[in-house]
C-alpha cells in the first residue's frame, strides 16, 4: 500500500500529472476516490476510475506476494520441485545414447539449444522431436502437440511423414508384443494423419515475423493447451543479416529469450532452438563457434553441439545444469537418429520382448 | 511483412499520427521498441500497450498451417513437388528430383559440368508434365557468359529426339528460356528483386543462377577489412529473397558455386584469397606434406552460405573420362555418389559403376573435399606413362 506512484504501470502523461499534483503513494490515490482525483488533476471521471482500477489490481498483486499467497507467484520449496521434476516426462529422441546424455530426453519447461554445422542433422532432430512428443503416455511419451516455427524453410513434410510412419510402426510392435487394452486404444488415435495434424507449422521470413509470432505464442498456447513442444528451427538465420545495430540485436534476442523462458514455464512445454555455427577469427586460426555471440549462450539452459569428426557425426552436451559433459556418436537413418553401430532390425511380431528394445531403454520394460 | 505500415495494422488514426511524429511508421519500428519505450511514445498504460503489441503482431505474424494440411496439398499435386533430373538413380535417391520450393546448390571445380547440368535442367523444365517437366519458362541468370544456345539445342535434340522432332518445337523451347547477363553483385541483387513480377508475368517454373560465386569473389576481396561482413550480408540477403520466391511460387532454384582451398588447420578464410589458378597446385599438398598444412578443396563462399542452401550437389572428377556426382547435403537423401560422363545429350549416368549407397559416410557439407582435375590427371598420367616426374605437373 505504500507503493510509490512513480512505479505504477499507468501511462506516462498521467503519472507525470499525479506527481506534479503531489501524490506520492498508492494509498493516497485510493483514498481520494475517482471524483476527487478527476477534479484535482483535471482528467475525466472515467479515466480516473480506470487509473484507480489499475492501482487496486497492482496493490492486490503486491499484497498476495508479501502474504505468501498462491497464483501469480512462483514460489515453492525444493521438495515440491523435486516431486514435480520426478513425475515430469521427457521427450525421447529414439536415440538411446542421446537420451542418456540428456538425462532421459529433452526436458519440459527448459530451453534446449542445438548448434551445429550445416547438414549435420539439426532439422532432422527437430522433426523427430515434433513426432515423439505426441507418443501416447502408455508407450512412455508425453502425449502432447508441437509448434514448429521455421525460419529457414528446411521443414520437409515428406521427411516428417517418414519419421511419423516409423514411430507409429514402432508403437504398433510394442502393442503387439504386449497385448494390453490401453495400448490398442491409444493406437487407434495415434496414426500418421493425427500426428501430422498436431504439428502446427509457422513459416517466419524475417526477424519481425519471428518476434510477432513469439508475442502471439502465449495466446496460441492457451488455446491449444496440449502443446508440449515449441521448436524454433533457425533462430540465428533471421538475425544474421541486415543488422547494422548490434546492440538492438542483442536487446531483441534477450527479450526473445525471456519470453521463451516464460512460455516454457507457464505452459509446461519444452522449447528447442537450433543455432548455426559461425567462424571466429583468432590470432592465426579460425574456429567454428555457435552463432549470435557470447551473450546468447546464457539464454538456453541446455546446449547440444552437433559436429563432425571426419565421417562420423558426434553430439556433445556442452551446457547442462544436471548432466555431465559428454560426447556420443550418432547416425541418421531412414527413420530416425540412431546410436552409431546399432542397426534396428524390425522383425515380425510374436516375440516375448519388444523387437526394437535395442533402440530405447524405456522399451525394456516390455 | 515487416514493412507494413501501422495504419494497415488496424491501429487508430490518432495513434498512427502520434507514432509517426516519433518516426515510427512501420510494424518493424513498432516491434523493435521495448515496452517502456512504447509506453512513452504511445502515452498508454502498460496493459494497453500489451494489447497494442498483440494487435500489431497479428498483422505481421505468419499464418498457421498443420503439417497434415501441407502434406495434403503436396499429395494433390505430386508432380509439382520435384523436378526430375532425368538421371534416374539420382532422382530415386532424391525422392523425385530437384525439390521445388527450396534452394539447390551445385558445386564443382571448373570444367566438371555445372553449366551442362544447368542447360539440361532448363530443357527439362520446359517439357510438358507428362514427360516429367514443369511445362513452364526458365529464368537463367548468367554471370560468366557461359551459356551457349547451340549447346542447348544439341542437348535437347539428342536427349529427347522423339519429342523435339520439328524445328518449331525447338524454337518454342528456346523462346521460353529467358537469359539475363549480369556482371556485378548489385545487378544480380536487383534482378533477384525483380523476379517476383517476372515469374507471374512469364509463368516461370525454374530459376537458375550460374554462378553466384563468380560475381561475389570478383567484388569482395576478403583481405580488406569489413568486406567479409558485406559479402555475408549480400549472400544472406540474396538467399532469403530467393527462398521467399521459391516458396511462394513453389518452384526450384538452382545456384552454382565454385571451389576454394581450405587449409585443414582451420585457416579457411585466407585460403579464399587464393585465385582459382592456384587452387590446383595447392590441392596437391594433401598428398605431400602430411601433418602441418594439408589443404583440401571445398565449396566456396563460406560456412554461412552452406547453411542457407537446402540441398548441395557436388560434381567432381574421378578419372579421365568419368566424373562423380555427390549428394553432400539434403534433407531427404542420404550421402550418395554416382558416376557420370558428359556427352552430346548432356549428363549421362554410368549405371553399372554406381556404388551402393553409403549412408554412414559423408562429412560436413561445408568442408567436403572435392577432387579437382589436376589430381585426376596426375594419377592418370602416372599410371599410363613412364615419364620422369619432371614432365608431370610439379607439386
Amino acid at each position: 500500500m505504500q507503493r510509490d506512484v512513480g512505479s505504477l504501470p499507468l501511462s506516462p502523461a498521467l503519472r507525470a500529472r499525479l506527481l506534479a499534483a503531489g501524490f506520492q503513494t498508492a494509498q493516497e490515490l485510493l483514498e481520494t476516490g475517482p471524483c476527487g482525483l478527476s477534479k484535482e488533476i483535471g482528467i475525466s471521471r472515467e479515466e480516473a476510475l480506470e487509473a484507480l482500477q489499475v492501482v487496486r489490481q497492482e496493490c492486490a498483486g503486491d499484497a498476495a506476494k508479501t502474504a505468501g499467497g498462491s497464483g501469480s507467484t512462483r514460489k515453492c520449496t525444493a521438495l515440491e520441485l523435486l516431486e514435480e521434476e520426478q513425475t515430469q516426462g521427457f521427450i525421447i529422441t529414439f536415440c538411446s545414447a542421446l537420451d542418456n546424455i540428456l538425462g532421459g530426453g529433452v526436458q519440459l519447461t527448459k530451453i534446449t539449444e542445438i548448434c551445429g554445422a550445416p547438414g549435420v542433422g539439426k532439422t532432422q532432430l527437430c522433426m523427430q522431436l515434433a513426432v515423439d512428443v505426441q507418443i501416447p503416455e502408455c508407450f512412455g511419451g508425453v502425449a502432447g502437440e508441437a509448434v514448429f516455427i521455421d525460419t529457414e524453410g528446411s521443414f520437409m513434410v515428406d521427411r516428417a511423414a517418414d519419421i511419423a510412419t516409423a514411430c507409429v510402426r514402432h508403437c504398433q510392435l510394442i502393442a503387439e508384443a504386449h497385448q494390453e487394452e490401453d495400448h490398442l486404444q491409444a493406437l487407434e488415435t495415434f496414426s500418421l494423419e493425427s500426428i501430422l495434424s498436431h504439428i502446427y507449422y509457422f513459416r517466419c521470413r524475417d526477424y519481425i515475423e519471428l518476434l510477432a509470432q513469439v508475442y502471439l505464442l502465449p495466446d496460441f498456447l492457451s488455446e491449444h493447451s496440449k502443446v508440449r513442444l515449441v521448436v524454433i528451427d533457425g533462430i540465428a538465420f533471421p538475425f544474421r543479416h541486415d543488422f547494422e545495430d548490434l546492440s538492438l540485436r542483442t536487446r531483441l534476442l534477450n527479450g526473445l529469450a525471456q519470453q521463451l523462458i516464460i512460455i516454457a514455464n507457464d505452459h509446461k512445454s519444452a522449447v528447442v532452438l537450433t543455432n548455426q555455427m559461425t567462424t571466429r577469427f583468432g590470432q592465426n586460426q579460425s574456429m567454428l563457434v555457435p552463432a549470435l555471440g557470447e551473450s546468447w549462450g546464457h539464454a538456453a539452459t541446455v546446449r547440444l553441439i552437433f559436429h563432425w569428426d571426419n565421417t562420423q557425426r558426434l553430439a556433445t552436451l556442452y551446457k547442462s545444469p544436471s548432466q555431465k559433459e559428454s560426447t556420443i556418436p550418432y547416425n541418421i537413418t531412414t527413420f530416425h537418429l540412431l546410436k552409431s553401430f546399432k542397426i534396428i532390425k524390425l522383425r515380425a511380431s510374436g516375440l516375448p520382448r519388444c523387437a526394437a528394445s535395442t533402440c530405447h531403454p524405456k522399451c525394456r520394460r516390455y | 511483412m515487416a514493412t507494413k505500415k501501422l495504419r494497415r495494422a488496424k491501429l487508430s488514426q490518432e495513434l498512427c499520427e502520434r507514432l509517426s511524429r516519433y518516426q515510427i511508421t512501420t510494424c518493424q519500428d513498432f516491434l523493435c521498441l521495448s515496452l517502456l519505450e512504447l509506453m512513452k511514445v504511445t502515452g498508454e498504460s502498460y496493459r494497453n500497450v500489451q494489447k497494442l503489441l498483440r494487435k500489431v503482431s497479428l498483422a505481421c505474424a505468419p499464418k498457421m498451417q498443420t503439417a497434415y494440411e501441407m502434406k495434403v496439398r503436396r499429395s494433390i499435386n505430386p508432380s509439382a513437388a520435384f523436378l526430375p533430373t532425368s538421371l534416374h538413380s539420382l532422382d530415386k535417391v532424391l525422392h523425385g528430383g530437384i525439390p521445388c520450393g527450396s534452394l539447390t546448390e551445385l558445386t564443382s571445380p571448373p570444367g566438371c559440368g555445372k553449366t551442362q547440368f544447368c542447360i539440361t535442367m532448363s530443357v527439362l523444365a520446359t517439357l510438358p508434365v507428362s514427360m516429367g517437366g514443369l511445362d513452364g519458362a526458365v529464368i537463367y541468370i548468367d554471370t560468366e557468359s557461359a551459356f551457349s544456345a547451340e549447346r542447348l539445342i544439341e542437348i535437347a535434340g539428342n536427349r529427347f529426339p522423339t519429342y523435339f522432332d520439328s524445328d518449331e518445337k525447338l524454337f518454342c523451347m528456346t523462346r521460353s528460356i529467358h537469359l539475363y547477363r549480369e556482371l556485378t553483385c548489385d545487378s544480380v541483387l536487383k534482378r533477384i528483386k525483380s523476379l517476383e513480377e517476372e515469374i507471374i508475368s512469364k509463368k516461370i517454373k525454374l530459376i537458375i543462377i550460374d554462378s553466384v560465386a563468380s560475381v561475389v569473389r570478383k567484388e569482395f576481396d576478403t583481405k580488406l577489412q569489413g568486406n567479409l561482413a558485406e559479402r555475408s550480408n549480400f549472400l544472406a540477403r540474396g538467399a532469403s529473397l530467393l527462398k521467399y520466391v521459391a516458396e511462394e511460387f513453389s518452384i526450384p532454384v538452382i545456384l552454382t558455386n565454385q571451389i576454394t582451398t581450405s587449409l585443414s588447420n582451420g585457416l579457411a578464410i585466407p585460403a579464399d584469397l587464393v585465385s582459382p589458378a592456384h587452387d590446383l597446385s595447392l590441392s596437391e599438398g594433401a598428398s605431400g606434406s602430411g601433418k602441418k598444412e594439408s589443404a583440401c578443396v571445398t565449396a566456396a563462399l563460406g560456412n554461412t552460405w552452406s547453411h542457407s542452401v537446402n540441398t548441395r550437389l557436388i560434381l567432381q572428377y574421378h578419372d579421365l573420362l568419368t566424373r562423380q556426382i555427390v549428394i553432400a547435403k539434403s534433407p531427404v537423401a542420404p550421402f550418395s555418389t554416382f558416376f557420370y560422363t558428359v556427352e552430346k545429350s548432356g549428363l549421362v549416368l554410368q549405371d553399372g559403376k554406381n556404388l551402393s549407397n553409403l549412408p554412414w559416410e559423408g562429412t560436413n557439407p561445408a568442408l567436403q573435399t572435392i577432387q579437382v582435375r589436376n589430381t585426376a590427371l596426375g594419377n592418370a598420367l602416372l599410371k599410363t606413362t613412364d615419364e620422369t616426374p619432371g614432365d608431370t605437373p610439379s607439386p
